[in-house]
């Protein structure tokens, strides 16, 4: 089903994509049972049975997905972001300050905080509501900083109570003459963090991308990515396309070129709303080829960006240079890494990623944890089959457990799998958890670090760094006690408990 | 692309005959020729019963406590003459939020596109009572309903629920809401009834687009699970409601109401009940002489 860019709403991830959080077994199983086998003519038979999730018996921590809309938004220049919500939701946005210095000293970006303002709704909001009070804000918000954009983001008790967001934002955009976007972000709507790419992605959509039909650039390539260096551009060029990197704090600018470009590319398909969206509404072609994790991927990524934009005759020159440029050092890296047994944990089609990264690297991957898994895309296509086409080209991977970060779990998983290290996004739980647990820990914070030809030397060098650390983490564990009994911290099922209920 | 459906929504005080008034708009509608859809926004899901044979259906509530991934189209029963019906539904009474439940369920079906894939003409939303939260104004924002008729007798508790509901429409107009259609005046026999309901009418510059009288034909069609319309086509209380059917259908222009305030509102309902007290007195007199 196409993507609804007429209600302010974007629908959940659940809804539209049968989004689980909760799943334990084999990667083959759960491509197998995903709804992308459903005739698809690979080798999986029939297949699209539908997938059946585990259920936890509690949730020890996780995020909320208008943390994820609200930062993403919050860090686009020219902007002002408005929480309407009580003051506890503002709470992350110390870890937006500081995400947005760290991307302007990356990116060459003069340093600046960010701009955001929560109208501290209380009591009284609650039961008058509080829509007088975000006009006001918004007025406020306007006259201080003289933004481009306000974005108004919702939250849980703005939900409930039925506050009419989109009204009061429509008036007061007539009133001050800007564009102010409502993103609805209400946490209870959806059981996962990752809904919140859809919230900013679907705000994006609805208000910041003009349709601009006569200033087309068949040069340009629109690349939606998390965050973090340009990696994109060291690849593109050579083919002759010049990069429109999107989010992770990219100016209004970008987003008003995304109608003009001739394709588009997701760093990962979590983040593919925007690409599927601007292919229904202007044309923009969505690259769907797998992503480039490994040598063969990176290749065919390029070849279908070529294919794409017509640049067919360029791309087996780049790809020929590429890869003789990295050889040396990826043989180095193959001799060294070899034997040793990674663990990776990571969201969805960026876990994919690495797992094939880390098998091109020669390490054993037979243990992994996802954030969360997406059974399809926006786009229905099974070329966007990320575990699927993992399993296809490297091989099963033994246990495969879905998990939104969950703790418990994970200390049960890292149990199962042994592994010589652990690779991760979100530091915050499983690095510390694999440090305590005495594994020498990668964790990454820039998903682009895995990207393409380059993002094999890096991360196979980041590896080599952190393995002779062994002693340290060893020492760390030492140091550490968790909070379970004796039989947790023995059991080696993530989803024992609910086997006993 | 399909056409736009007319959205109509229908509010007036719980008990005063707003469903059925709704579902006769509907079987008359749909007996005319035209694609309409029911919404009920009740938690209590029984707006389309009569439209069932009597019969509950399933709310989009209950589907979505049932299961996390929920296809709108489950929640749409057909019901007498073609008639798509579909219940919101909500909490047990005293638990949950109600509103809350008209917003997630309104939602659902404008996000899979329920409304312009069954390409209807009439959409008409039967709404509970008083506009008494966020929730409950859903229905009358952008995007949604058009028109909104209000249902009320002559009784002053469903006049101030109508005059709330005014208020509510009145604050959603400036931000592209609903706009107010009319008043459509049920269980009036006397002309006393009238009075006071027309009194309102004036003073708050309100059309009133039909009088309903209190028919026991309507009683005896709602015990055996239907419309007036279906039990009873040939009675005069079916052409009533086709008249105001008809009504609704060439109904063009609403406008922004202007209710009475409070202090307005207690001095029009004192006044009357000044005026009722003199009748009863000169009727007593008349009696007793």
């Amino acid at each position: 089903m196409p993507i609804n860019l007429r209600t302010p709403q974007a629908e959940t991830r659940e809804q539209r994509l049968g989004t689980i959080t909760q799943w334990d077994g084999s990667a083959a199983q759960l491509a197998r049972d995903s709804a992308f086998t459903f005739g698809c003519g690979r080798d999986c038979g029939p297949g699209g049975r539908r997938l059946c999730e585990l259920s936890s018996p509690y949730s020890q921590a996780s995020m909320c997905a208008e943390q994820i809309a609200v930062t993403n938004a919050t860090i686009i220049r020219d902007t002002v972001v408005i929480q309407h919500a009580p003051i506890g939701c503002a709470s992350s946005q110390s870890f937006t300050s500081r995400y947005s210095r760290d991307l302007a000293a990356r990116r060459g970006w003069k340093p600046e905080d960010p701009r955001s303002i929560c109208t501290n709704l209380g009591e009284q909001d609650m039961v008058f509501g509080g829509v007088e009070r975000l006009a006001d804000t918004i007025r406020d918000a306007y006259e201080r900083h003289h933004p481009r954009v306000i974005f108004v983001a919702t939250s849980c008790a703005t939900g409930i109570i039925g506050d009419d967001v989109d009204g009061t934002a429509r008036q007061l955009e007539e009133e001050i003459g800007i564009p102010v976007v409502p993103l609805h972000c209400e946490g209870f709507k959806s059981r996962h963090w990752s809904s919140g790419w859809d919230v900013i992605e679907h705000g994006i959509l609805r208000r910041l991308v003009p349709h601009r039909p006569d200033d087309k650039n068949p040069d340009l390539i629109n690349v939606i990515h998390l965050g973090g260096p340009d990696v994109f551009s060291p690849l593109l060029n050579p083919l002759g396309l010049e990069v429109n990197l999107v989010m992770g704090g990219n100016p209004l600018e970008r987003l008003a070129a995304l109608s003009t470009a001739a394709a588009t590319v997701t760093m990962c398909f979590v983040l593919s709303y925007l690409a599927t969206g601007l292919e229904q509404e202007y044309g923009v072609p969505e690259i769907r080829a797998p992503l480039p994790y490994g040598l063969d991927a990176s290749d065919n990524w390029l070849r279908d960006i070529a294919r794409v934009t017509g640049r067919t005759h360029l791309v087996e020159a780049v790809i020929a240079s590429e890869r003789a440029r990295i050889a040396p050092e990826l043989d180095r890296l193959r001799r060294l890494l070899k034997g040793k047994k990674g663990f990776v944990a990571a969201g969805a089609a960026f876990a994919h990623g690495l797992i094939a990264d880390l098998r091109e690297l020669g390490v054993t991957v037979d243990d992994a944890y996802s954030f969360h898994h997406d059974p399809s895309t926006d786009s229905g296509d099974p070329e966007q089959d990320s575990l699927g086409h993992l399993v296809q080209t490297t091989g099963d991977v033994r246990n495969f457990t879905v998990s939104p970060d969950q703790h418990f779990q994970a200390h049960a998983a890292l149990k199962r799998a042994r592994p010589d290290f652990v690779i991760c996004r979100h530091s915050g739980t499983m690095a510390v958890l694999a440090a305590r647990m005495g594994i020498p820990v990668l964790p990454i914070f820039y998903s682009n670090d895995g990207i393409g030809y380059d993002g094999l030397l890096t991360i196979g060098r980041a590896i080599l760094r952190v393995l002779p650390r062994r002693r340290f983490y060893e020492d760390v564990e030492a140091h550490s006690a968790f909070p379970y009994r004796r039989e947790w911290l023995e059991e080696t099922d993530p989803f024992a408990l609910e086997a006993a209920e | 692309m399909s056409r736009k459906p007319k959205q109509i929504a229908i509010y007036g005080k719980g008990g005063i005959g707003k469903s059925t008034t709704t579902s006769n708009i509907s079987a008359a509608l749909a007996e005319a020729g035209y694609k309409v859809m029911q919404f009920g926004c009740d938690p209590k899901a029984d707006s389309t019963t009569t439209l069932r044979g009597g019969e509950y259906i399933p709310s989009v509530l209950d589907l979505l406590a049932e299961k996390r991934r929920v296809d709108a189209r489950e929640a749409v029963f057909k019901g007498f003459a073609g008639i798509y019906c579909v219940e919101a539904g909500g909490p047990a009474p005293g638990v949950g939020c109600a509103g809350r439940g008209i917003i997630t369920a309104v939602e659902l079906l404008k996000q899979q596109r329920v409304f312009e894939d069954l390409d209807l003409d009439f959409v008409i939303y039967d709404v509970l009572g008083d506009v008494v939260c966020g929730g409950f104004a859903v229905p009358v924002r952008e995007g949604i309903a058009e028109h909104v008729f209000t249902v009320s007798s002559a009784d002053f508790m469903a006049i101030y629920a109508a005059n709330n509901l005014f208020r509510g429409i009145e604050k959603f107009s400036n931000s592209g809401g609903a706009l107010l259609g009319g008043i459509i005046a049920n269980s009036i026999n006397t002309d006393f009834q009238r009075e006071i309901i027309e009194d309102f009418a004036a003073k708050t510059s309100t059309p009133i687009v039909q009088f309903v009288p209190r028919s026991l034909t309507v009683t005896q069609a709602e015990l055996s699970g239907k419309t007036t319309i279906e039990a009873a086509p040939q009675s005069e209380q079916a052409d009533v409601y086709r008249a105001l059917a008809r009504h609704i259908a060439g109904h063009e222009q609403s406008k922004v109401p202007t209710p009475l305030s409070q202090t307005e509102l207690r001095d029009w309902s004192a006044s009357w009940a000044e005026h009722i007290v003199q009748m009863e007195r000169a009727e007593r007199a008349r009696a007793v002489a």
